[in-house]
């Protein structure tokens, strides 16, 4: 058996507050000296010379995670930009004890496995801490713009598209591609941190650049060589993606999406601008633009770290073993059964 | 009694002491992230517990799945299956298919599936001795400084 020092999640949460804030003079933390938000070609302020690749480019290589407590949004009630070190580990404090608590006996909440059990709270892997109160920085109010009529008009059609195939059980189709272990939003691109596993390995060599996402299995493989981008008409789930370096960033560009994965009501036509940069040892500085007229009313821009965590990546063949989907369906389909006999009833 | 029946009333027994401490209360419920609706898949009104000998530990994804063999009163055994989390945080954590061994007495609160069929997700799994399988709560950052 796998024998564990067991004090209460509490203790320890206070313990490594208090250690945070003791090292807090030296720490290294992502977005700890306030910058100028929404440049995205701004680099960190701390010089940092990079190890390098042999062929000389920045060495970006081996296992990141961008588990995070920060919000793409800010909060409603949240006006500043940052948090200090302080507000930051009390928050993570808290949200690490509701992550650990025990779910109501009874409740729709406790119909599901114990997720400290699994060791999947955030609190108990690597986490890419971020003094900021929205990973968005531009626009300075952290959230994402308005959308188009054309947006809204998009989103409507697709809720009736699934509205004509029944309810969210009546057709596979209706579920999420997540649940369908198609994708999920670690991939992206944007790569959005997942509740869990959110790990990644990237390796590189001079004319690509290789992005494995853990959750829930989906590879990048990026040329970096010039090429140009395929015809349009040519389409993935996770886009095309061409990089460059930029200096010491590397930059990604991705377009032609499928459209079957909207990011937050994307359309097909985004643009995703990633750039890379590594700013010291455990660190990635890693920042998206997201551009899409056809949806939003204006570009949009965030900031997260990637923090270095251990390998390897542990394969997650999601598709072979979902047992989930056909469950949940035989579950719909007894509802339904149930129903009819309290009608002729 | 058969084994069925037995089962029935433990069933029975756990709702009576789940409305109890649902009528006393207790903290709000914790956020949870779910790769898909466990609600959907599991009967909210069917909690149950199971006491039964692990036969097989499906480490997989999404979802592990545990195979249970649970023996009735009459001698009868019948074998659930009980759904569990994502095992890759739990293998960074050094744990193997062969920490728990073949034939280790678990205790399982869950609820059972819609279907009727004999499956279940695993609320907290606890071992013979009371102590929790795993390692529930431990310690926040514990792989952040490796």
């Amino acid at each position: 058996m796998h024998h564990r020092w067991l004090p209460s999640s509490r203790t320890l949460v206070l313990l490594a507050a208090l250690v945070g804030l003791s090292l807090s003079g030296t720490a290294r933390v992502a977005g700890q000296a306030p910058s100028p938000a929404g440049s995205a070609g701004e680099t960190a302020a701390a010089p940092y010379t990079p190890p390098r690749t042999p062929d000389g480019r920045p060495d970006l290589q081996g296992f990141w995670t961008n588990s995070s407590y920060t919000p793409l949004e800010r909060p409603d009630d949240v006006n500043e930009a940052f948090y200090t070190l302080e507000e930051v580990l009390a928050r993570e404090a808290s949200a690490a004890e509701r992550e650990s608590g025990q779910t109501e006996p009874g409740t729709r909440a406790d119909v599901h496995y114990d997720f400290s059990q699994f060791g999947l709270d955030r609190s108990q892997s690597t986490i890419a801490r971020n003094l900021r109160t929205s990973l968005i920085v531009d626009p300075p109010d952290g959230r994402i713009p308005p959308m188009t009529a054309e947006g809204r008009q998009r989103a409507a059609d697709r809720a009736a598209e699934r509205a004509a195939r029944g309810g969210p059980y009546d057709a596979v189709q209706n579920m999420p591609a997540g649940s369908r272990c198609i994708i999920m939003g670690g991939a992206g691109p944007p790569m959005m941190n997942a509740g869990y596993n959110s790990n990644y390995q990237i390796v590189q060599s001079p004319d690509h650049v290789m992005i494995l996402t853990e959750m829930i299995h989906d590879v990048r493989i990026i040329p970096i060589d010039g090429r140009p981008q395929p015809p349009a008409g040519v389409q993935q789930w996770i886009g095309l993606s061409r990089g460059r370096w930029d200096g010491d960033t590397l930059v990604v560009e991705t377009t032609n999406f499928n459209g079957k994965n909207p990011f937050r009501g994307s359309s097909e036509r985004m643009r995703v601008t990633e750039r890379f940069t590594r700013v010291a040892d455990d660190t990635i500085r890693y920042q998206f633009t997201v551009d899409d007229p056809h949806t939003w009313t204006r570009p949009w821009t965030a900031d997260m770290p990637m923090q270095r965590t251990i390998g390897p990546i542990f394969e997650f063949s999601c598709h072979e073993t979902n047992y989930g989907i056909a469950n949940i369906l035989a579950g719909a389909r007894a509802d339904e059964r149930k129903a009819a006999e309290e009608t002729s009833r | 009694m058969t084994g069925k029946e037995s089962f029935y009333m433990r069933t029975k027994l756990v709702v009576a002491t789940l409305a109890i401490s649902a009528l006393l209360g207790s903290a709000g419920s914790a956020p949870v992230r779910a790769h898909h609706a466990f609600a959907a898949e599991f009967d909210i009104d069917k909690p149950l517990q199971l006491r039964g000998t692990l036969l097989k530990w499906e480490m997989v994804n999404p979802h592990s799945w545990f195979h249970i063999d649970v023996k009735g009163d009459d001698g009868t055994v019948v074998t659930w299956l009980v759904e569990g989390g994502s095992p890759n945080q739990l293998i960074r954590m050094g744990v193997t298919k062969n920490t728990i061994a073949i034939g280790t007495e678990l205790v399982v609160d869950g609820y059972q599936a819609k279907d009727g069929t004999n499956k279940a997700v695993g609320r907290n799994f606890v071992l013979a001795d009371g102590s929790r399988l795993f390692l529930g709560g431990s310690a926040p950052g514990a792989l952040g400084g490796q």
